[in-house]
Order: structure tokens, then sequence, then C-alpha cells
């Protein structure tokens, strides 16, 4: 008798929906980039690279530019502010309450944390009233609407997804790493950098794929917060899909931003391989 | 357990109450705040329906929604412009007009102005208006009333353009005495430095929100239709705000209701369009937008001044049907966008 | 001298702790104490609950479009907990021949921004001139969940010992009753974690949403983005407490929940 394989019934349905809903879209768009745009939405079936020259220019440069060193920003940030609080809860007596109390904006609806900071840093917003009425400024600040904003909501919409995967690496670290480093007369800073962040390189890792990702990829953030001044090639995708109708131009920016985020994701998998190797040879 | 399972039969029944009823369906897809809520509840009363209302900031937005999937709608509201294009691409249904008789009502000085369906065919004329700036007073005392306002430093950051190529770079290319239909790459070229020299002094680009943000007083200049700027003031706000129109000219729209092609209720299509010109109804819609009637019988029973008139309107233009001279403004008005 | 180090680590955590949780929550508590302001801009006029009541009685669309919302959530989610649980189990104990490639590109979604996943879907459906609506915007958000679900449950079943089920099977069990009477009873609570995930994600999904809506077919999100856009403020302020509120209560009042998040 033939043994049946079951694996394969098993993830028939996960195939299928995987390569239905996922594998053929993205192909499509790939296919799409080399074709050439019909006015007014669509594509004629005919092959052309217009979808990439057309991005030699300037401006798209510029924009991804901008959208790259936002994105490095806003995560740079996030770690800087996710490393010491996840230690701080690994540490703590109470982690279920001070974990409660990151999940619970992750859990409050992305559009309302961005809306909460735009009815802050607005011109009318709370804290240009604050200033005022205490005297502090004599006409309102411009808070609202430009490339800090965007990074400030970037980095309060990310951070919990920053802080989780990173307390649960803190929260396995053996501490004794760390005392016995100093007893072999390590410094502080040594002993930071030497064991400490390598041995949370994991969490390192997923909390910054967490947050620079979805950064590179920002399209309501920049639209809501941003101004005139701060288009992220999400906003040019949306454009031309949604107002110009340049199906291929859309689809070779969407294919230059996956390239952009492999590379990103690639590099930093890398730096820290070899990181981890150099460490392995000491 | 037991909760859960509370839980999710609460959550069933909250889902479940909304499907009751198998009344028919109209799917509008307008502009916002375009239509007062008593005018739809008005139809949906009288024709026992549901009216199914969605809305968009742009023509071109509407456009490629409707292009990418996006159908199912019976009824839109395109600009002349791009009802001409859907003509074109045939995405329209033909007019029955003999379910529309109140289309006598309208005025014949601007049917005669239609170009692209003279004898309404396809698209039967709803407002007639032009996208102003919007001032608050109470801030600025001293300004320019056309579009060179934007070029005082002393607002930054307190005035918004429309987030709109066809009324933005119509609008400079008027104030350069140029046709807002101009596919003149040297005259373009000319109308994106002047319109990059208003966009360092702005804080955004807004078609959705100018309204409401003039109104709070977060905005003080605003590029845009005056009924969005009015609906939000009350009796208190409405003295400090003028609305100009440039003497120079500018662009102006007629905006038409136009029957879907996979419409799937046409008969009901048809009549919400003959409603809407029933003089009482479209005199409702006038007061609440305070835009001058293009309906004649309804301007007897108009209770509001609007904020201008048809003749104000004199020296602005339609905008036209670009076909693929669009790609040059689209490339225009991309390198205006994400120039720093 | 370590002892004085330790301190200063300690204390330094806890000045970013402590900001932090600021951080996170004096915008949200903004958002709380505003929505009882009585006026529409951010200068307090004096308490009033008339957003409240201009949330409940006159906002049909919204509770139309959160109706919208819970349609989707629950039963994207509890497509995608099926296929990936069974998809999970298939692949974790299985060979066979386009392994790698699952693994793979199963895992794709996670990392790709999601925007790409909403054009991508917009265009096939676009091409196949599919009529967008409710259903399209279920297809998405499934496909998105898959790849969490999977996650999520093969971390539970790399926690058990397949000796476990090899014993089933050498007692005579067939592969059915494994299934159904070993494996997924072992994996209820990473099949549990899994589902109010994707209920999470799906809630909150905005951008993908955005790109495969149609004729009334809005969502909470997209309906609060509409607001936010228009500039409807107060009445986000309303909501959003609401919002907080429900969240909050949801989540202290039931254990299970926290259990299950917190893993």
């Amino acid at each position: 008798m033939k043994k049946i394989n079951y694996g394969k019934i098993y993830t028939a349905p996960l195939t299928m929906w995987i390569t239905f809903f996922f594998v053929i879209p993205t192909s499509i768009i790939f296919l799409y980039s080399f074709l050439k745009k019909k006015l007014r939405g669509g594509v004629l079936w005919e092959f052309s690279i217009d979808g990439y020259t057309a991005l030699i220019n300037q401006s798209f440069f510029k924009v991804v530019w901008f959208t790259v060193v936002i994105s490095i920003f806003a995560t740079f940030l996030t770690l800087l502010l996710a490393i010491p609080t996840s230690y701080f809860i690994a540490r703590s007596k109470r982690k279920n309450l001070y974990l409660f109390l990151v999940i619970v904006p992750f859990w409050t609806n992305f559009l309302i944390r961005i809306f909460a900071w735009i009815s802050i840093l607005g011109n009318n917003g709370f804290l240009n009233n604050m200033l005022l009425s205490l005297g502090i400024i004599k006409s309102p600040l411009m808070l609202l609407y430009n490339q800090y904003a965007i990074i400030v909501v970037t980095v309060y919409t990310y951070l919990p997804y920053a802080i989780l995967p990173l307390y649960s690496t803190i929260e396995k670290f053996d501490f004794s790493l760390l005392e016995a480093a100093r007893d072999l007369g390590a410094s502080k800073l040594q002993s930071l950098f030497k064991i400490f962040l390598p041995g949370i390189r994991s969490g390192i890792m997923t909390a910054t794929i967490f947050t620079f990702i979805p950064a590179l990829g920002s399209y309501a953030i920049p639209l809501l917060v941003g101004g005139q001044k701060s288009f992220m090639i999400g906003n040019l995708i949306a454009r031309e899909l949604k107002v110009t109708m340049n199906w291929p131009l859309a689809s070779s920016m969407s294919v230059v931003l996956t390239v952009v985020t492999t590379i990103g994701i690639f590099i930093f998998l890398n730096t820290n391989k070899n990181k981890s190797e150099l460490k392995n040879e000491n | 357990m037991k909760k859960n399972v509370l839980l999710f039969m609460v959550l069933s029944a909250f889902i479940l109450s909304g499907c009751k009823d198998g009344k028919s369906k109209l799917y509008i897809f307008n502009w916002s705040y375009y239509i007062p809520d008593t005018v739809l509840e008005g139809f949906e009363e009288e024709f026992n329906t549901k009216v199914v209302y969605d809305v968009f900031e742009s023509n071109e937005e509407m456009f490629a929604k409707l292009r990418a999937g996006g159908t199912g709608y019976d009824i839109t509201f395109p600009s002349g412009d791009y009802a001409s294009i859907m003509i074109n691409e045939g995405m329209v249904a033909k007019v029955n007009r003999d379910l529309v008789p109140n289309l006598k009502n309208i005025d014949e000085n601007i049917i005669r102005k239609i170009k692209y369906d003279p004898i309404m065919d396809y698209s039967i004329p709803y407002m007639m208006g032009t996208a102003g700036v919007a001032v608050n007073t109470k801030f600025i005392k001293d300004f320019p009333k056309d579009f060179s306002i934007f070029e005082r430093e002393d607002f930054k950051g307190r005035m918004t353009l429309l987030d709109d190529m066809r009324e933005v770079i119509g609008s400079a290319l008027a104030s350069l005495g140029y046709s807002v239909n101009s596919v003149n790459e040297s005259e373009l070229r000319q109308a994106k430095e002047v319109v990059l020299k208003w966009k360092k002094n702005i804080l955004k680009f807004d078609s959705a929100s100018f309204g409401k943000g003039f109104a709070s007083g977060e905005f003080w200049v605003v590029n845009g239709y005056a009924e969005n700027v009015f609906l939000e003031l009350d009796e208190d706000t409405i003295k400090d705000v003028l609305y100009f129109i440039p003497k120079n000219g500018g662009t102006m729209y007629l905006d038409s209701m136009v029957i879907l092609k996979d419409s799937k209720n046409v008969e009901l299509a048809h009549q919400f369009i003959n409603y809407i010109h029933r003089p009482e109804v479209y005199a409702q819609i006038a007061d609440y937008l305070m835009l001058p009637s293009i309906n004649v019988e309804a301007r007897k029973i108009v209770k509001e001044i609007p904020t201008y008139t048809i003749e104000d309107l004199a020296n602005n233009e339609f905008k036209e049907d670009l076909g693929s001279n669009i790609e040059l403004w689209d490339k225009i008005w991309q390198e205006i966008r994400v120039q720093n | 001298m370590r002892t004085n180090s330790g301190i200063n680590k300690r204390q330094i955590s806890l000045v970013v702790f402590v900001s932090v949780i600021l951080f996170f929550y004096i915008p949200l508590l903004v958002l709380i104490l505003y929505s009882f302001n009585s006026g529409k801009t951010m200068v307090w006029r004096g308490f009033s609950l008339q957003w409240y009541e201009e949330l409940f009685f006159h906002s049909s669309d919204l509770w139309s479009a959160f109706r919208s919302s819970l349609i989707v959530a629950l039963s994207s989610s509890f497509i995608a907990t099926a296929i990936g649980t069974i998809g999970g189990i298939g692949i974790h104990w299985y060979k066979f021949k386009w392994k790698k490639y699952l693994q793979i590109v199963t895992y794709l979604p996670l990392i790709m921004p999601e925007i790409i996943i909403g054009v991508s879907l917009l265009i096939m459906f676009a091409w196949l001139k599919w009529k967008m609506s409710l259903f399209t915007i279920f297809l998405a958000h499934t496909t998105f969940n898959i790849p969490f679900v999977l996650l999520i449950i093969s971390s539970r079943l790399d926690e058990f010992d397949y000796q476990i089920i090899e014993a089933a099977h050498d007692l005579g069990a067939k592969e059915i009753d494994t299934l159904l009477k070993v494996i997924i009873p072992m994996s209820i609570p990473g099949i549990i974690s899994g589902f109010l995930m994707s209920m999470t994600l799906s809630l909150d999904d905005f951008v993908i949403t955005f790109f495969v809506s149609g004729p009334g077919s809005s969502t909470l999100p997209l309906h609060i983005y509409s607001m936010i856009n228009r500039g409807v403020f107060p009445v986000i302020n309303a909501l959003s407490t609401v919002l907080i509120a429900g969240t909050v209560l949801l989540s202290v009042s039931s254990k299970n929940i926290q259990k299950y998040m917190f893993k």
C-alpha cells in the first residue's frame, strides 16, 4: 500500500492561497513594470522599460533618499528607546503590568494614534495652546506637517513592535555573563557593547525589521502629518495608481521599494552575521 | 469560556442586525459635502430605498477608483473635463430624457456652454462653481485679492492649496494670463515656477480638510470650494471671512450627474436625477451649498444669497479634457510635489 | 563601584521607561480629555457629552463601517487560522516536494511593506475585473493574516514532542484521528493566539484595505481615515475614547485574552 503524503494534503490550501493571493499578484506587478502604460489606466501588452526610465530623474531619487533617511532615523530612535525600556521591564518585578501598559497603545487603532498627534502638534493643537497660555511662546510653533512630525509619529507607532521582541530576548539573557565580564576586568561600556548587545542580537534584529520595513513603506503617516514637502515612496506609488493612473510606473516603483527593502534586510542580516562570527572566533 | 460564547453572540447579533431589509439600494459616488443629508433622506423616504453614499476629493481619484474595480456605483458627479472623458471612454449610460422631465428647469444659457454633451445625452448638470480663495480677515487685514496672496511670507504655514493639479496649475496659468487648459510646455514651466513660489509658504496641499481647518482657525488662507468653507462656519465666524475669485480669471467647473454603464438600478438613478432638479429640492441644495442655482425655477425660491453669482465667473474658464497632454501636466505636477 | 554602576543602569532604564510610558499615554489622555470638551477645537470650553451623543446617535455610517470591520475580521481570522493551523502542522512534521518553496514564500508577506501587498492585489483584482467589495477586503486580510498564524502555530508546535504522534500512530490511530484528537487539542493555545492576533491585525489594517475597498464597503479604519482627512475632529476624540476603553476593558476582564496575547 502506498503511503499517502499527508504533508501535501495539509499544506494544499495554504499553498494555493499564498500562490494565488501573494505570489501571483506580486509577479503581476513585476510583469506590469515592463509593459507600456495605457492612457487613463491599465496597460498595453507591449514590452517597454518606460516604467524604469521614468524613475531615472532627480525627483524620484530625492523621494527614495528622503524615505530611507526618515526610516533610518525613526528606526534608530525606536531602538534607542526600546532597548532600555525592555531591559527595565525584563528586570522588574511587575512584568505583566508593564507589558500590559505597552500593549494598550499597540492595540489602539493605528489611525487613532496618528490622530492623537495631529491634535497635539497642530497650529491650534494641545501643545501650542498650552505654551501660549503659559506665556512661553507668543505665536504658535509649526510642529505638524513636516519631516519631524513623520519621525515622531513613526516612532510612536512602531515602538511597541520593537519593545515586545526585545523584551522576550532580554528576558532570556543570562545576566551572570555581565558579572563575569566585569570580574574579568571589562569596563561598563565594554560589557555593554561586547556582551549585552550581541547577546540580545536576535531581539534587536526583529525589532529593527518590524520598524524599518513598515517605515520604508509608509503611506498613511506622511499623508496625514507630512505636509507639503513630505512625499515618501509609498505616497508616490499610491499617487501613480490612484491619481495619474500610470500602472507600469506604480509597478516599477513597487519593484524598487521591494528591492530597497530586501537590500536593507540583507545588509542588516549580513553585518549581524559577521559580528556573530567575529564573536565566535574570539 | 461562557464569557467568550456570550461575547461571540453579542457580536453576531450586532453584525446580523445590519442585514435586515430587502430594499433596493442606490449607490452614489460624490464629492464630499455636496448634497445635504436632508435631501438624501427625503429621497430615501419618498422612493422607499436606501442610498449608499461614498465620497471622493478629486476627479482623478473618482475616475481611478471606477477604473480599478470600483464598479457597482449607479451615479457619480464628474466635472466637465472628466464627464467628457467618461463619455468618450464609454463608461456612462445614455440618459432617457423622458424619465427626467425636470430637465426643463435647467438654465439654457448654461447648457449652451457644454461642448462635450450639448443636448444632455449622457450628463445632467448639477452645479457650477469655482475654487477661489477664502481669507480669515480676523488675522489678515491687508492682502491682494488674487493668487499672489500665496506669495506672502507673513502668512507662511497658515495657507493651503487644493491637492488638485487642474485647479492649482490652472490658477497659476490664469495668473500669468494663459488659458487654464494650456498644453504649451513653456507656459506650463512658467506656471510651475509660480506654484513653487506658493508652495514655499503653504502648509500642505489639501482637498479634504481645508474647510474645517479654516473654520477652526488652523488655516487662515485656503484655496478651495466655497461651500466646503462656508458649511463649517457659524454666525459668529462668518463675518470674518472674505471669499474671493481672482479678477484675472481662473478655473471653473460644471459638475454633472452621470449614470454609470454597469448601474443595476437605472430606473432609480433616473428618478434620483429628476428628484434633484425638482425646484424645491434643488433650492434646498443651493441654499445648503450657498452656490448659484442653475435651476431656473429654484432661483425663485432660494433663501440664501449665494457666495458668488454666475456673473462673477465671467472671466473664468471651464476645465477641458486635455487628452494625452495630461501626461505633461502629470509630470509637471509631480515635479512640483516632490521638489523641496 | 559595581553596585554604583548597577544603580546607574537601573536609573537610566527607569528614566527611559517612564518617558516611554508618558510618550505612549499623554497623546491618548489628551484625546480622552478633549472628547469631553464642549468646543470644537483644542481650546477647553467646558465639560460636555455632546460628541458622545453625536457618536452614538448620529453616526450611522460609522457604525455600519464598524460592522463591516467585524464581518471581515471574524471571517478572515477564521479562514486564516484554519488554513494556517493545518498548513503549519503539515510544514512542521512532514516532508514533501514544495516544502522549501512554502517555507520561504509564506514568510515573505511578513517582511514585505504593506503597500506592496495592497498595490499588487489591487492590480490583480482590476486585471481579473473583480468587483471591489467586502469580499476582496476579506481575501486581502486573510492573505496577510495567514503568515502570522503560521508563525504562532509553528512556535507552539516546536514546544512539543513528535514522539507523542508516533505513539498515537503505533497504537493504531488513523491519521485523521491523530490530527483531531492529539495534534489540534495540543495546539489550542496557539490556535487561539493566532486567531486573536488575526482579529487585531484585521481590525487595525488601513493601508491594504484602502487599496481593495469598493462601493459602500468602508471598514472602521477607512471611515476614521476619512473623518481625520475631512477634519471631523471632536467626534473622533469620542470614538477614540470608546475604542481605548473597549480595548482596556476587554483585556482586563478576560484573563484568557491576556494570556494568549502576551505569549
